[in-house]
């Protein structure tokens, strides 16, 4: 089992609750396609694994038909928490090469369970990918920074890559082979670990309202400025600070409370 | 009456639209271009031929309800290519 | 001949294709049910009744289980002017218990549920896959499909064509002469939300019962029809409209969706409703005038494909039209698969199966009717006439006294300017198809 494609079932944003609009999320069909044409260029095959009800055999099947070799479900619920998600995939594919993930998926996924999963793993990561380079020795990843800057790794194995989703159209199954794989049996195996469902839901990106005191200019119109000048407005924003990584993640958070995009307490 | 008239583009928001990345349907410019008549205008539901001020038609795939009128109702030779798009792709209904 | 892949290939899990699926999958062929939708009924729009009568045989107590919205309890056909309404309104109360009558479904749902029993017959479904073509012989015998899939052909024993109005597998196997504008009508649709009591209270229904409004007139300039039903918290209202007329004047389809819906017997109906999904589809509209051959060596075509639609007037009717045919087509394929003789002789069975039921009888006893119905006259004189007759028998003019009926009806007649014979005629072809 060296190369994998880890695929999630994800119901449609419009109609969460209907299995006919639910399948592999584009991140998830860019990552079947990479992993396709690495297995070409090795020489070798793709499992296809998910974790999910027994309607997640969908998605498997789609990656059958697509080429997939092997298909595994590892049965769980839908809400399933990310971590345990990731435990159960890692615990399955422990001699995997190299682990392919979308980066995050349609139904708000937080994109952590491709860095869990290298955790366990103790493999190399790139995620978030947008381009990707497939090489005989490695795979040469192209990541996404802040400020519109690149970043390039250069990636070996064994590594967990995550992309994001129109990095790679996936291919077209041919007729033979969705014949052969709505026929095929998925292999179902129970998690190794308890799966717990996930106690909260991530959010869209969506900045809660928050109180700002009363700007304090003469006139209305000064005050009309302090509140809608983005000059004056952003003067107060961002600061340089130089800490060791856990009070730097102590001081994000606290910040982020401070502006109101985490809730108190 | 309190119902607020929506714009047409909302109402073509109402429904899904998988779009593929080749059009399914190639309109003609050069046979429009010779057409008075132009029945796919008025016709399409979904409003997609649209005149342009130099006497031309812009046609857009994307928001096709894939219904068949046009190729019907428009009575010149070769002005309108109509294929169904790729298994998966185009209009997927709900509640209809 | 190498051996095909499988017995049958069926094209379109509409509810024709489902219905030949699941038939010839219980006659333990080899089935599979192509669809080019992500899922069945995903590319489907109708008006919105079913009538499954003709389910019994196939899926016994199918009421206990289809994915219906309501029993139609009420049936009303109206006659609209611009500023009149005629209504003949009909209830019963056994439409509403078993083994019910018409109801009033979704075809992403319906046609969903009736491909479930297809795949539980033992078909294969494949869906998100076109078909873009026939395999044929050297001897013009279709013996499979090309889809749009790499490696994408299928060879069958017996084909069974139930891709919808536009049919492309029968045009290309010639067996419709032409496509003329004037046999089709567009129909357009809005789907409209509203909290299930006010539908109750607005249309006089309680439960799971429903309405259906079948409408003539209210179509501005362009020929055709409307209608209105009721979802459990929706309506579906909406247009057929004739597609020459409607190319030929100047009202888009929504804005004449938007004129029905404003009209004083229809405003009141659908007030507040949010729009939720606006949809377009064809309807094939001529009957007997434009149906094609169904029988080829090695294909059969039912449903719409096979223009098998009945559409005239207060009827609008395909859904059981298309189960039918398809159930038929397959009984007839299962005969010819057997027999090992799949050429048109072989395949026989499936027109006289056709002729002996409702499907060929009702088309041919409404032969007439839709031409009727969406004649100038009907359209655009004898409403008017019908309505202005109506009001005055019942206007209270004292203190002059109530003047005879036929009077009043040779009085509107010639303010209509129909000519006697004319009505008398219309009449006549009237009652000889609906009487
Ligand atoms: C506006 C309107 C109102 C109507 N109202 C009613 C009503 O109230 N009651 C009623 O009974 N009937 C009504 N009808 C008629 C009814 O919808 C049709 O008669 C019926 O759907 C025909 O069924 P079918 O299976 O033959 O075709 P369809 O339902 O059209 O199914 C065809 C199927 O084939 C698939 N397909 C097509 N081409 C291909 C291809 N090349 N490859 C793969 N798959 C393909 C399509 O995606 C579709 O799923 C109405 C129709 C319209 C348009
Ligand atoms: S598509 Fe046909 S009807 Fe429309 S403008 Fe072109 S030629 Fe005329
Ligand atoms: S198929 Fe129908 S919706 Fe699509 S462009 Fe033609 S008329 Fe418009």
């Amino acid at each position: 089992m060296s190369i994998v494609a880890c695929l999630k079932w994800v119901s449609h944003p419009g109609e969460p609750h209907d299995e006919r609009f639910a399948g592999m999320s584009p991140a998830d069909q860019s990552a079947l396609e990479f992993a396709l044409r690495q297995a070409a260029l090795l020489g070798t095959g793709v499992t296809a694994i998910t974790v999910g009800p027994s309607g997640a055999d969908k998605v498997l099947r789609d990656a059958l038909a697509c080429g997939a070799t092997r298909a595994i479900r590892i049965e769980a619920p839908t809400t399933a928490a990310g971590t345990d998600v990731a435990t159960a995939i890692a615990d399955h594919i422990a001699d995997a090469e190299w682990v392919w993930c979308g980066d995050y998926s349609l139904d708000r996924g937080a994109g952590s369970v491709p860095a869990f999963i290298a955790a366990h793993l103790g493999a190399e990561q790139a995620l978030g990918v947008i381009h990707v380079d497939l090489e005989a020795d490695g795979v040469r990843a192209t990541r996404r920074l802040d400020g519109g800057r690149r970043e390039l790794l250069g990636v070996r194995s064994p590594a967990v890559v995550s992309v994001e989703g129109a990095t790679a159209r996936l291919r077209r199954a041919g007729l033979q082979s969705l014949r052969t794989a709505a026929d095929t049996v998925i292999e179902v195996v129970p998690a190794t670990t308890p799966i717990h469902r996930a106690e909260f839901m991530v959010r869209p990106y969506r900045p809660r309202a928050r109180e700002l005191p009363a700007p304090a200019g003469d006139s209305p119109l000064d005050r009309l400025r302090l509140l809608t000048d983005a000059a004056a407005a952003s003067a107060a924003r961002g600061e340089m600070v130089t800490l060791e990584p856990a009070d730097a993640a102590a001081r994000i958070v606290q910040v982020l409370t401070d502006w109101g995009y985490l809730p108190h307490g | 009456m309190n119902d607020h008239i929506i714009s047409f583009q909302e109402r073509m928001d109402t429904a899904e639209f998988r779009v593929h990345h080749q059009a399914h349907i190639v309109v003609d410019g050069k046979v429009c271009a010779d057409c008075s008549t132009r029945e796919c205008v008025i016709a399409c539901p979904a409003n997609l031929f649209v005149p342009t001020s130099d006497g031309g038609i812009v046609f857009n795939y994307e928001q096709c309800f894939e219904c068949g009128t046009c190729y019907i109702v428009c009575n010149r030779e070769g002005a309108i290519s109509w294929h169904y798009p790729e298994g998966g792709h185009g209009v997927v209904f709900r509640r209809t | 001949m190498s051996t095909p892949d499988v017995d049958v290939v069926v094209v379109g899990a509409g509810p024709a294709g489902s219905c030949a699926a699941i038939v010839a999958a219980r006659a333990g062929l080899s089935v599979v049910l192509l669809e080019r939708g992500p899922f069945p009924g995903s590319k489907n729009m109708y008006g919105g009744v079913v009538y499954p009568r003709i389910l019994d045989g196939l899926i016994p107590n199918w009421w206990e289980e289809a994915p219906i919205q309501r029993w139609v309890t009420r049936r009303s056909t109206m006659l609209l002017t611009d500023t009149q309404a005629l209504t003949v309104d009909f209830r019963s109360e056994a439409w509403g218990q078993p083994p019910y009558n018409g109801a009033t479904a979704f075809r992403p749902d319906w046609d969903h549920w009736l491909a479930s029993h297809a795949e539980a017959a033992g078909a294969q479904l494949l869906t998100d896959t076109t078909v873009v073509g026939l395999l044929r012989d050297a001897g013009g015998a279709v013996t499979g499909v090309r889809t749009d899939r790499p490696d994408g052909d299928l060879t069958a024993r017996v084909v069974i064509a139930c891709d919808g109005v536009n049919s492309f597998l029968a045009k290309e196997a010639g067996l419709y002469e032409h496509t003329d504008a004037k046999h089709f009508t567009l129909g357009v649709k809005e789907t409209l939300a509203l909290p299930k009591e006010v539908i109750d209270e607005r249309f006089a229904v309680r439960e799971r019962h429903g309405v259906d409004i079948e409408i003539l007139g209210g179509t501005g300039k362009v020929n055709g029809g409307g209608f209105l039903y009721t979802g459990l918290d929706t309506l579906a209202v909406g247009v057929v409209l004739k597609l020459p007329k409607l190319a030929a004047q100047q009202q888009r389809p929504e804005q004449i969706i938007a004129g029905l819906k404003q009209h004083p017997a229809i405003a009141p109906l659908v007030q507040g409703a949010e729009l939720k999904e606006y949809s377009a589809h064809l309807i094939p509209e001529a009957g007997l005038t434009m149906m094609p051959k169904m029988t080829m060596p090695g294909m059969l075509v039912a449903g719409d494909a096979a223009a098998l639609c009945l559409a005239a007037g207060i009827w609008l009717e395909g859904v059981n039209f298309a189960m039918a045919s398809g159930m038929y087509a397959a009984e007839a394929a299962v005969e010819a698969v057997q027999k090992g003789d799949t050429s048109a002789t072989g395949l026989a069975g499936y027109q006289r199966r056709l002729s002996d039921t409702f499907v060929l009888k009702d088309h041919r006893k409404l032969r007439r009717a839709p031409e009727l119905v969406l004649s100038d006259r009907v359209q655009h004189l004898y409403p008017t006439m019908v309505a202005n007759v109506v009001e005055r028998m019942f206007h209270v003019d004292n203190p002059n006294p109530k003047p005879g009926v036929r009077r009043i009806l040779d009085q509107e007649r010639r303010k209509a300017g129909v000519r006697r014979r004319d009505l008398l005629r219309d009449g006549w072809t009237g009652f000889r198809s609906f009487g």
